[in-house]
């Protein structure tokens, strides 16, 4: 254990250096994709101008909104992890405002197309908001029911979209010189836009906490991500240019029905586009659209289109899935990946650095300070699952500075208070008070407070690299910080000083799912220790790990106790509590029957009928 | 009151093919956590099939249930073998994307065998009705809620008091603890995804006389089912029986206060309604989540 990184954890020291994640692979690849991506950006540019084609102009638009619908789309599905079979449904929906807009308040199309776009943000933010519980299975059959509600309304609305008899907008005012380029290039402006917000944000706070909402959201929860409101804000962000386009959309085909506008098949094209470019990546959804719309003039021309088209893009969506659920970019990255990395050995076997089995008897645990203040309260909390009473009345305190253990018997409740504390479940009755305060919010806001949790079976973000995992939590929230790099170098810097605290700091870049379980742990430690927390609650620190691994927890636990954290800790290894922790705190059938320091509990015969039940007094004690 | 009774026992006996159809839903979501989104396109599949049987043979389309049930229990396990069991350890999402892509698929090979026109069976008691006073009921209705009701208890029976039936139960609740007591999760869940189909394939024969249909009919359909198990609590079977009621009351109702044009839209309220006010449906649980993922 290095006395530096201590001391930073211990004071929060921040300091600057450290590298910025690797991005080893996008690095290798940015020569040639950059030149790639330019020479199609200027082709596509270039195109209207130097040929007259109207076929492929036609071809270019259609495949720049399903472009835009994909890029979209890939902010709550790609990074965000909702997928949504309603992503054609905002097409529509700009469609008709600048259809309706425009023929009953007048003016030129134009200036109806930014309306559309923030009607259809507006929409999604609704949308976001019912969402926020539903996750899921549930969030997708939201989004069919959302995209067959629309299609409902504009067929029996009759006063105001005119049904199934459409809505026709006015023809274009230009010369017909200009063919369809005012159409094309305000699609290929709004690309670039979607395109642009796609890039900020994955290289903000605003993705990388996406990107936790989709690996875990009640973890990300607990590590300070205010989740509802990156949600809403994501439904937003994906609705916005897609409204937009659909008005411009709608504008060039001059035809705007139910049955067009919300057809089902749009949001498939649009999911097959994001699908097979790959999700979560920049270029992706772009590269799958104009594969998808190719495809798409294809089964019209050769195939004859109507169930043509659905045999094609129904199967397509089924071998996708089955085949390159990857999609084209993320896969051609691995291969090429493999190929660099070939011959060498991957870190997941190294030893861990960083231990020193020096010899030492532990202190035992000392006495909390008579004085010290509690820091953490709970009174009469309970808790039922249906008939079950997990948590009956439990009340108990934390001293401020001390190690406090808190054990039961199996099925004792010991999670469910854990829960209960940090905020990922309501009680149903009784009062948290933490330093000082009353808490009683989303964990979220308990993170920032200075409550951090980990969780009995390690939940990392298995996605993301180690030290991304660590940079993750947050301490506070406002809007601003949304804007922030994902990775700072301070952020940076202070997260390897915590990975060399742990002794992971080789594993730097290695995905966290890739890490085996007491690997994982130590990662878990070093992510809460981020949130920089006043009380550190840990579930089951020792459990399922080795045994030296468990000596080096118990180390780390003293130093960071030595240096002013307060721990509260569920755990069953008792060799481990009794020479870590006093008070010990002991938890039966959902209430705290004990509480005392460890010689004290270990002799309390109310905690040893708790553990082995009264028959086992009854018997004479096994070779006595 | 005459025009709401009437709506009221329809409405019932509409919902007792609802229950049988979402049973089947609920069924390979319990078990299997997926979304069967083409779970509507097998059943416009067996409408066709019991059409075609009607057509050829005359074979009324109630008694077709004999011939629909083992024919789709077969198609849907051989599709649960070829498709669903290679991405069963994938995210959720993948599940909800390969059925929604067999459900467009097969709405695309029902245009091509029967073309995209509206069907219906009309057997010889199709325009005879039973009357109870001043309540007409149609007979082609009140027989097909009471097959579907038949099919539905012996589902139940099979569920409850077959040795398949507590393995399919066991599997739902806890997969890893079944395999331990010996459970073949895989295969359990290749009959349940079956059974699932085959209630399909019974239901949508009973539908083919209830409503006319066509290839593209079944997105109506799945979006009632899914509005069904929603309400009911997604995975509970009492809980989709009792929002399949609901539903068929409330369509009926809808029809016969509002317009028949808006009843479509009733499973599109059910879903947005239970999912802000009760997102665990009427039946469903929500359960501790920290232990339940690893």
């Amino acid at each position: 254990m290095t006395d530096a990184g201590a001391t930073a954890v211990a004071e929060g020291t921040l300091k600057g250096g450290g590298g910025s994640p690797s991005q080893a692979p996008s690095k290798a690849l940015r020569s040639p994709w950059t030149a790639v991506v330019a020479v199609a950006v200027l082709f596509l540019a270039a195109f209207p101008v130097l040929s007259d084609d109207l076929y492929y102009q036609n071809m270019f638009i259609l495949s720049m909104v399903f472009a835009i619908g994909a890029v979209g789309l890939n902010v709550i599905t790609g990074y965000a992890g909702y997928v949504s079979l309603g992503q054609g449904a905002f097409i529509g929906l700009g469609a008709y405002t600048l259809g309706i807009c425009v023929n009953d308040i007048g003016g030129s199309p134009w200036v109806w197309v930014p309306v559309a776009g923030l009607l259809a943000g507006a929409v999604a933010a609704l949308l976001g908001v019912v969402a926020m519980r539903a996750r899921g299975h549930a969030f997708v059959i939201l989004t069919i029911a959302f995209l067959f509600l629309l299609q409902l309304l504009a067929t029996n609305w009759d006063e105001l979209t005119n049904g199934t008899g459409g809505i026709t907008p006015p023809l274009p005012t230009w010369s017909v010189e200009y063919q369809n380029w005012p159409y094309y290039y305000s699609l290929m402006g709004l690309l670039a836009l979607s395109l642009l917000m796609s890039w900020w944000i994955r290289r903000t706070k605003f993705g990388m906490g996406l990107i936790a909402i989709r690996e875990d959201e009640d973890k990300a929860a607990t590590v300070g991500v205010s989740t509802p409101t990156y949600k809403i804000l994501a439904f937003a962000a994906s609705a916005v240019f897609v409204g937009m386009a659909g008005a411009i959309y709608g504008y060039y085909i001059a035809f705007i029905d139910p049955l067009g506008m919300f057809n089902i098949l749009l949001s498939v094209q649009i999911i097959l586009s994001l699908l097979i470019g790959g999700r979560a990546t920049l270029w992706g959804p772009v590269l799958g659209a104009f594969l998808i719309e190719w495809l798409n003039e294809t089964s019209n021309n050769e195939f004859g289109g109507g169930n043509a088209r659905l045999l094609i893009f129904g199967g397509l969506l089924t071998l996708v899935v089955l085949f390159l659920p990857q999609g084209i970019i993320p896969t051609v990255g691995g291969w090429i990946e493999r190929w660099r990395t070939r011959g060498k050995a991957g870190l997941a076997g190294e030893r861990l650095s960083g231990i020193d089995l020096r010899e030492r008897a532990a202190p035992a645990p000392a006495a909390p300070a008579a004085s010290a203040a509690p820091l953490l309260e709970v009174k009469g909390l309970e808790k039922r699952f249906g008939g079950v009473c997990a948590v009956d009345g439990a009340s108990f305190t934390v001293p401020e500075g001390s190690i406090t253990a808190l054990i039961g018997p199996n099925g004792s409740g010991k999670t469910t208070v854990f829960n209960l504390i940090g905020g990922t479940m309501a009680a149903q009755a009784g009062e948290v008070w933490f330093d000082g305060r009353r808490i009683d919010g989303p964990p979220w806001a308990r993170a920032h407070r200075g409550l951090g949790r980990t969780f009995q079976i390690t939940r990392l973000f298995g996605e993301m690299t180690v030290l991304e995992n660590v940079v993750a939590p947050l301490r506070e929230f406002h809007v601003g910080l949304l804007n922030a790099n994902a990775v700072s170098g301070r952020e940076a810097g202070r997260a390897e000083e915590l990975l060399d605290f742990v002794g992971m700091r080789k594993y730097r870049d290695v995905r966290a799912s890739a890490l085996s379980y007491g690997q994982q742990k130590l990662v878990e430690l070093a992510q809460i220790l981020m949130l920089d927390p006043k009380l550190i609650m840990l579930d089951e620190p020792a459990g399922g790990i080795n045994p030296t691994l468990i000596e080096r927890i118990g180390e780390m636990i003293r130093e960071l106790n030595s240096r002013g954290k307060t721990f509260l800790i569920v755990e069953h290894n008792m060799p481990f509590v009794l020479g870590l922790c006093n008070p010990v705190l002991v938890l039966a059938r959902g209430q705290t029957i004990a509480s005392g320091a460890p010689d004290e509990i270990q002799k309390d015969p109310k905690v040893l009928d708790a553990y082995l039940g009264e028959d086992f007094r009854l018997e004479q004690p096994v070779g006595a | 009151m005459t025009e709401f009774l009437q709506a009221l026992i329809l409405g019932l006996l509409i919902g007792g093919v609802y229950a049988l159809l979402a049973s089947g839903l609920t069924l390979i979501f319990g078990v299997m956590n997926v979304i069967n989104i083409a779970h509507g396109a097998f059943l416009i599949l067996a409408a066709f099939v019991t059409w075609s049987l009607w057509r050829e043979t005359g074979l009324d389309p109630l008694a077709a249930i004999v011939v629909l049930t083992p024919l789709m229990f077969a198609f849907g396990w051989l599709l649960y073998n070829a498709t669903i069991r290679p991405i069963r350890r994938a995210p959720p999402a993948a599940s909800v994307l390969l059925t929604f892509g067999l459900a467009l698929f097969i709405e695309g090979l029902m245009g091509e065998i029967w073309g995209n026109t509206s069907h219906s069976v009309r057997p010889g008691y199709f325009t005879e009705s039973f009357q109870i006073g001043e309540i007409f009921l149609p007979k082609a209705q009140v027989y097909g809620g009471l097959v579907a009701i038949c099919v539905l208890a012996s589902l139940y029976l099979v569920l409850t008091r077959s040795w398949l039936g507590r393995a399919i139960r066991a599997s739902a609740v806890n997969p890893q603890g079944a395999e331990l007591v010996g459970v073949k999760v895989a295969s359990v869940a290749a009959l349940t995804f079956a059974i699932g189909v085959a209630s399909a394939g019974a239901g949508g024969a009973i539908a083919s006389v209830l409503y006319p249909f066509l290839p593209g009919s079944h997105y109506q359909w799945i979006a009632r089912l899914l509005g069904i198990i929603v309400l009911g609590g997604m995975g509970s079977l009492p809980g989709a029986v009792i929002g399949a009621l609901c539903l068929g009351v409330a369509e009926l109702m809808t029809v016969t206060y509002i317009g028949p044009e808006w009843a479509t839209g009733v499973p599109y309220l059910f879903v947005f309604v239970v999912l802000l006010l009760r997102p665990q449906g009427i039946l469903g649980m929500r359960l501790r989540q920290d232990v339940a993922t690893a």
